[in-house]
């Protein structure tokens, strides 16, 4: 049996955060849910030479210090991160914003809405997909 | 004269003709045979002599009063005879001098050009000077040859007259002061004061030919009582072109006594050859019958005429009048006028340099200065407010400028309705669209453009340069007619004394009609170096418009800088607000969700908050939509409106929900040029409103339209308080309901951000954000909007849009 899989959420906010932790639970599969509160921090647990990467990052986009953005371009740009899926997830619905992730490699785009029903089955609904739908990314020992 | 018309035969067709003889018979300055009148003025005599003997072939027939001896004793006899051996000796010296010089000229032409002038060869000289033994007066011969034969004409020397006087040192001092003119007219009215000076004529005046080929009295110096005909002007009809020619020909014509009458040669055609006396150069030659006649009309006793040459051309004439009595010109006196005459046609060209050059430099100074201003006023306006303004420039009556749409205008010029229409003319033509030199000049601007016969008073002269290179802006400067501006003090010379036989045409008054009406739509011309002024000054304004259109574009780029931070504050501001909202709904909710124990009261607080975090959610959705409503560019197309309508009805259709609802298009509906994105929404917000504010059991609503032609038709015939100007000639859209109405003094306000008239959860709800979307953005689509209603008996909602171009470009 292998074990859960481990998905880094990059959120400030203990609400929205606490909202994925709900979400989590109603899905079919486990997961193992790390959260970090900034990019530094996400930046920094990926960096770890022999750590395992992650299956998922779930990236809130105004994050205090280095922020969503940024850290998604690094994490996209990085030669053995960028394999990683991450998913933006964001209140701000500017055009600008969403063209700037997908542009940096961001493979989905995820609106919180305010609605905490809507917001939560929409959380379902993506980590259900990542959990269930999606064939894993092979991890650091693959070559390209 | 049509062609098909054969000219008459003058009265002496067949014969030689004589001024003496024929004279009254001329009705026609042009057939006079000036230069072959055939008689000299009878002050004087003339002798024509035979080149190869020097015998005698031609006398006039007073020889007898002035010289002492009659024709028949003359005629055939040599001429020593009657000036004895030692003058004829000089004579023939001089005779075979130039015989020489014109062999060797001939010789020489093709080795060696050019070659030395005959000097004698129709260019009269002092010969030697003949004591008349029966009068005891002195005789001054001069003696030119013309033809192959030899002239002689005898005056008296006039110095028992008049004291001696030192020519040289005179005229000496007269060029120093033509020589410091800095002008034309300086350099004219000196002339006229030297010319005067020197002989005592009672006027010298400066007679300029104009292209046309009429006069003007540019300069004068005149007898203190005398009335200044300064600044009058003549028809080209006045110097025909036969006198012209002569004066192309010769520097001098005295004219001693108007009523000095005549002495016919004898006899009238050479002997030898039957050809009658080429006079062109003779000082005594008779003067044109019309010529005398207009002078008596005018009481002038005497006359002398100088030419005025540039580069062979005949500029103008110094023309000089006596009208106390006749006038001695004695040959030395002629000589000094006939030499300060051809020191200003020398000086002639330098005066006129040094005058534009100094012209050139007000206009250069003038427009340096205008585009200074306006660089530094930012705007055209500071061409024309002055001082200094566009018409200190150049010398013009008017000046219009069309730049932006619209035009300028300073003095006199044509009404915007006249300039739209000759600029839509001037873009047409070939010159403006030179690249380096745009440039279109006409001082007859209705032999070019018959419409501009209409203002030909303020704009027979048009100088136009253009300012882009399609034409399309522009800088005009106008010119009145040219007698608009002539002074005119009534007839010159008083009433003429006597109307001669040709009646009173040969009289200033009738001069000055005809002259009238050889410059009826004609202005003074441009001159060379306005031309070139009104280039520097395109010059200028291209390098003033490029440099404003940088600032633009810069104002632009910080636009736009402003406008994206404006869009990125509403994008964060919304961000922030609802990231908080967020949480306290999930609380609100999940407190709900768990607390069994609550009071009902407490429930419904909970259910309160959650609706308030929502309404807030919508409420900073409609915000930043607003803000943006205003920025993005429209993407203008044609868009046919009953598409968009059916688009709008789709995205509406929940709200219609189970309610009977009847959609009415009486007509189908246009197309109209818009952004179909943003006029779909413009529907489906007052489809929205519609459906929403109704009680009937059907809803009722209809779609309809009126043309440009029947909106304008509407607001010209039953103007409405409701009804924009703007909205005349426009495309009207309406969308009229069957709901519940506005009141009057409600209908202000419900284009109001976030205004509402009725309870917010009343009516289905709403942010009140939909009609001032709905207004900014038909505005934007350079429209209006507008309401009829009535309170419980529906509403009309009309927005316009545009026929044409006229949209608001991109921000």
């Amino acid at each position: 049996m292998t074990e859960a899989p481990e998905f880094i959420l990059v959120e400030d906010s203990d609400e929205d955060a606490d909202t994925v932790q709900q979400a989590a639970l109603r899905c079919n599969s486990l997961v193992r849910l790390r959260r970090v509160l900034t990019g530094d921090a996400c930046m920094a647990l990926l960096q770890q030479p022999q750590a395992e990467l992650p299956a998922l990052v779930l990236m809130d986009l105004n994050t205090p210090g280095m922020d969503g953005r940024e850290t998604l371009r690094r994490i996209k740009s990085d030669p053995i991160l960028g394999t990683i899926p991450v998913v933006v997830v964001s209140t701000s619905a500017n055009p600008r914003d969403v063209g700037y992730c997908y542009r940096a490699g961001a493979n989905a785009y995820h609106l919180k809405p305010v609605r905490y029903t809507e917001h939560l089955e929409a959380m379902v609904a993506v980590l259900g997909y990542w959990l269930d739908r999606v064939v894993p990314h092979p991890g650091r020992g693959v070559k390209p | 004269m049509s062609p098909s018309v054969p000219l008459p035969l003058p009265a002496w067709h067949g014969q030689a003709y004589s001024t003496k003889r024929f004279g009254v018979s001329i009705n026609d300055c042009d057939s006079e045979p000036v230069q072959t009148p055939g008689c000299v003025q009878a002050h004087g005599a003339l002798l024509v002599l035979r080149m190869a003997d020097l015998t005698i072939a031609q006398v006039s027939e007073n020889s007898a009063d002035v010289l002492g001896t009659a024709p028949a004793a003359l005629l055939g006899r040599p001429l020593h005879e009657l000036v004895g051996a030692a003058h004829a000796a000089r004579l023939q010296a001089l005779v075979e001098e130039s015989v020489q010089a014109s062999v060797q000229e001939s010789v020489q032409e093709s080795v060696k050009p050019p070659a030395r002038q005959s000097e004698i060869e129709r260019s009269p000289s002092y010969a030697f000077t003949h004591m008349a033994v029966h009068t005891g007066l002195a005789l001054d011969a001069s003696v030119h040859t013309v033809d192959g034969v030899v002239v002689l004409e005898f005056e008296a020397t006039g110095h028992q007259a008049t004291e001696e006087r030192n020519f040289y040192a005179l005229i000496r001092r007269s060029v120093a002061r033509l020589q410091r003119a800095t002008t034309l007219s300086a350099l004219g009215d000196i002339a006229c004061a030297e010319i005067r000076a020197l002989t005592g004529l009672d006027r010298v005046m400066v007679y300029r030919f104009h292209d046309d080929g009429h006069g003007e009295v540019v300069c004068e110096n005149r007898r203190d009582d005398l009335p200044s005909w300064l600044g009058l002007h003549y028809p080209a009809q006045d110097i025909p072109e036969p006198a012209r020619e002569v004066f192309r020909q010769t520097w001098i014509r005295p004219l001693r006594d108007v009523d000095g009458g005549l002495a016919e040669l004898v006899p009238l055609t050479h002997p030898d050859s039957g050809r009658p006396l080429t006079m062109t150069h003779c000082a005594l030659r008779a003067p044109s019958v019309m010529y005398t006649e207009y002078l008596r009309n005018m009481g002038v006793a005497a006359t002398l005429t100088l030419s005025i040459r540039r580069d062979d051309k005949l500029w103008g004439l110094i023309a000089g009048h006596h009208y106390s009595a006749p006038f001695e010109m004695p040959y030395d006196l002629r000589a000094a006028c006939e030499l300060l005459a051809q020191i200003v046609s020398l000086q002639h060209a330098a005066a006129e340099e040094r005058e534009h050059a100094a012209y050139r430099q007000r206009i250069d100074s003038v427009q340096q200065q205008l585009v200074t201003q306006a660089a530094h006023e930012g705007g055209l306006a500071a061409l024309l407010d002055g001082p200094p303004t566009l018409l200190d420039g150049l010398d013009t009556g008017g000046t219009a400028l069309y730049h932006r749409e619209r035009w300028w205008c300073a003095g006199r010029t044509p009404s915007e309705r006249e300039l739209d229409a000759l600029r839509g003319w001037l873009a047409a033509r070939p010159e403006m669209l030179l690249r380096d030199r745009p440039l279109f000049a006409t001082d007859r601007l209705s032999a070019h453009y018959p419409p501009g016969q209409a203002f030909a008073d303020v704009a027979s002269g048009v100088l136009a340069i253009a300012l882009s290179h399609d034409a399309k802006n522009l800088v005009l400067w106008f010119r009145p007619e040219t007698t608009q501006t002539v002074r005119w003090g009534g007839n010159p010379h008083d009433k003429p004394s006597v109307v001669g036989p040709h009646g009173s045409r040969l009289t200033p008054r009738a001069s000055f009609e005809l002259f009238v009406e050889s410059v009826r739509g004609r202005s003074k011309p441009w001159l060379a170096v306005e031309l070139e002024a009104a280039l520097r000054f395109r010059m200028l304004m291209m390098e003033l418009i490029m440099a404003r259109a940088e600032q633009l574009a810069g104002l632009n780029a910080d636009l736009a800088r402003s406008n994206d931070e404006l869009d990125a504050f509403a994008y964060v501001a919304s961000h922030d607000l609802k990231e908080p909202l967020r949480g306290i709904h999930k609380y609100a909710h999940q407190l709900a969700e768990n607390a069994a124990l609550l009071s009902d009261a407490d429930h419904q607080r909970l259910a309160g908050l959650t609706r308030l975090t929502l309404r807030m959610d919508s409420l900073l959705d409609s915000l930043l939509h607003f803000s943006r409503v205003g920025r993005v560019a429209l993407q203008l197309e044609d868009c046919d409106v009953g598409e968009v309508v059916e688009e709008a009805l789709e995205m509406v259709a929940a709200r219609r929900g189970e309610k009977p609802t009847h959609i009415d298009v009486p007509r189908p509906l246009p197309t109209v040029r818009a952004d179909r994105v943003r006029l779909r929404e413009v529907y489906t917000n007052l489809l929205s409103n519609a459906l929403k504010y109704n009680q009937q059991a059907t809803t009722t609503i209809e779609l309809g339209w009126l043309a440009p032609h029947e909106s304008a038709a509407r607001t010209a015939h039953t103007p409405h308080a409701g009804w924009p100007a703007a909205a005349s000639g426009q495309t009207v859209l309406y969308v009229r309901d069957n709901g519940i109405g506005i009141e009057p003094r409600h209908i202000d306000q419900v284009f109001k951000m976030f205004r509402r008239l009725h309870g917010r959860d009343e009516f289905g709800g709403g942010t009140g954000a939909g009609l001032t979307i709905v207004k900014k953005l038909v505005e934007r689509h350079g429209g209006a909007v507008w309401i009829e209603s009535t309170p419980g008996g529906g509403s009309c909602f009309y927005f316009s849009m545009p026929a044409d171009d006229g949209l608001e470009g991109p921000p």
